[in-house]
């Protein structure tokens, strides 16, 4: 036997810690029931010890209970709970009742089976710990995380994906196609003259008139269309599950939602309209920077031929090298 | 630690041995507990160096994408003992099956049970493997709890190499699967350093009893 169970305190020890104790015969009825769970259950000793801990609390879940304790049983062997998982065992108050961040005691709980001389188990000891603490902070952790990851792929200006996530995004998706088969147009488009917005009305214009075509943009777009800022401004967009004709059909949306109306800033109304090229997934050995190159072309050629309008790439004008 | 360790073919066995008969004991242990009958791989050993870990990782795993979950054993000696990790590897698994078969609720069978059943399942698993072991080495073990190392993860993202703080590791590697049911998984057993020298010593003390 070790030397400290003769220690006289080891009883107040036992009441003081800031773990839960209790312990369960085969015939799942309370031993042992210390301070601790006193405190956080309401429920005295006196009146615990000796019952069957699923009268003293049926809210228990009974059969997951009762198979993690077969385990310990069968096995001889340690079980343990996580509050990342299983938030908790016995529903408690927590102590964080000023500063808050959680309705009940997150746990940690470990069934430890207690041996008698011939080796079987006699009883099993669960101990409780509780780590509202920890999950309080884990779970602010986890926001701030979801919120940088927002930040960091999107265009402060516009709130569209920025370049780095948008291309990562159309990767993949041009990866899956390339194993999975189906379709998929690619936008690429570009204001015209913008630099001449920027010179004639102020930078500041400029940044209105991103921000008005990117709102544009997100009205027509379906849920499923990723549209990213691909520069300056230049914006791209892919849309799953869409074939060159409905590539065309959007091409032209955009087109004619961009000139249908000017950009109005500080009063000033600021005329835009945009050139676009379109292309598709046709092939397997298609890249994704293949496909934006191909847009890229065709934009270059709607640039080229009057402006306000839309190009389709065309394999046969492309000069091998 | 600058002497690199080695196995001889007496220890080899001997370990072999002591595995085989653990593997017996935890395939009983486990039909009792579930009902099912489970088929154990024989144990594969060998010494792996951190800087290969990733090719003997995809080697030993032959799969796109995997879950694992980590749990440390330990004796009273702490890491101047017999020590070190498991990791449970999760290939293949049918989640309905499984949550049957531990008598989890369909009903909150959601992703958070999901790695609960995944924790649970490689608890039972070490310590039924570990403990049928640590008898045959006259050794008493205590474990950490499982903690999740990833879902759905490439296998070379169970190890980061760059964190390895060690350049030789006993493992022993054991399969398990379940008949008639979509499962399969493989316990690795990771011995580094200290713990590998304990162990190399207890087998020689088992060797000159024999």
């Amino acid at each position: 036997m070790p030397i400290w169970s003769q220690f006289p305190f080891i009883d107040v020890v036992m009441d003081r810690i800031d773990t839960g104790v209790l312990i369960l015969n085969p015939q799942m009825e309370i031993q042992v029931w210390n301070q601790f769970m006193v405190t956080h259950s309401h429920r005295s000793a006196e009146d615990v010890v000796g019952r069957n801990l699923f009268d003293i609390f049926p809210e228990l879940p009974r059969a997951w209970f009762e198979r993690k304790l077969k385990g310990v049983f069968v096995l001889k062997n340690q079980a343990f709970t996580s509050w990342e998982q299983r938030p908790y065992l016995f529903r408690f108050q927590h102590n964080r009742q000023v500063t808050g961040g959680s309705e009940f005691m997150y746990q940690n709980c470990a069934f430890q089976p207690l041996l008698d001389t011939g080796g079987e188990v006699a009883y099993v000891c669960i101990t409780i710990r509780d780590m509202t603490d920890v999950a309080v902070y884990e779970n602010r952790l986890k926001d701030a995380m979801a919120q940088l990851e927002v930040v960091s792929h999107t265009d402060g200006l516009t709130q569209l994906f920025n370049r780095a996530h948008w291309e990562a995004r159309f990767c993949e998706e041009v990866t899956r196609l390339r194993r999975y088969d189906g379709q998929l147009a690619l936008l690429m488009f570009d204001l015209d003259h913008f630099k001449r917005v920027n010179d004639t009305y102020g930078h500041q214009a400029g940044d209105e008139v991103l921000r008005d075509v990117s709102a544009r943009l997100r009205r027509l777009l379906r849920s499923v269309d990723v549209a990213g800022r691909y520069g300056g401004e230049e914006f791209c967009i892919y849309l799953p599950h869409t074939d060159l004709c409905g590539g065309e059909y959007v091409a032209e949306r955009i087109r004619k939602v961009m000139c249908r109306k000017p950009v109005v800033h500080e009063g000033i109304e600021i005329p835009i309209s945009a050139s676009l090229g379109v292309t598709h997934y046709r092939c397997k050995d298609h890249s994704h920077e293949q496909l934006i190159k191909e847009a890229d072309t065709a934009l270059y050629f709607s640039k080229e031929n009057g402006r306000n309008c839309w190009s389709c790439f065309d394999e046969q004008s492309v000069n091998p090298k | 630690m600058s002497d690199s360790l080695i196995l001889s073919e007496d220890q080899r066995d001997c370990l072999q041995e002591v595995c085989n008969v653990a593997m017996g004991q935890a395939g009983d242990s486990l039909a009792r507990l579930f009902n099912v009958f489970i088929t154990l791989t024989v144990p594969n050993i060998r010494l792996v160096e951190a800087k290969a870990i990733h090719g003997e990782l995809s080697t030993m795993i032959d799969a796109p994408t995997v879950s694992a979950v980590r749990q440390a054993f330990y004796t009273t000696k702490g890491n101047q003992g017999l020590c070190g990790e498991s990791i449970v590897i999760f290939s293949e698994a049918s989640f309905h099956e499984i949550a049957e078969m531990m008598a989890y609720d369909r009903a909150d069978l959601g992703s958070t049970a999901e790695q609960e059943l995944l924790l649970d399942i490689s608890n039972v698993l070490n310590g039924a493997c570990l403990n049928g072991i640590a008898v045959q080495l006259e050794e008493a073990l205590s474990y950490s709890p499982p903690a999740l190392i990833g879902q759905h993860i490439p296998v070379e993202r169970i190890l980061d190499r760059e964190q390895l703080v060690w350049d030789q590791a006993l493992s022993i590697k054991i399969g398990y699967s379940i008949e008639n049911k979509a499962f399969q998984c493989d316990m690795l057993l990771f011995m580094p350093g200290v713990s590998l020298s304990h162990l190399l010593g207890i087998l020689d003390m088992l060797l000159d009893d024999f």
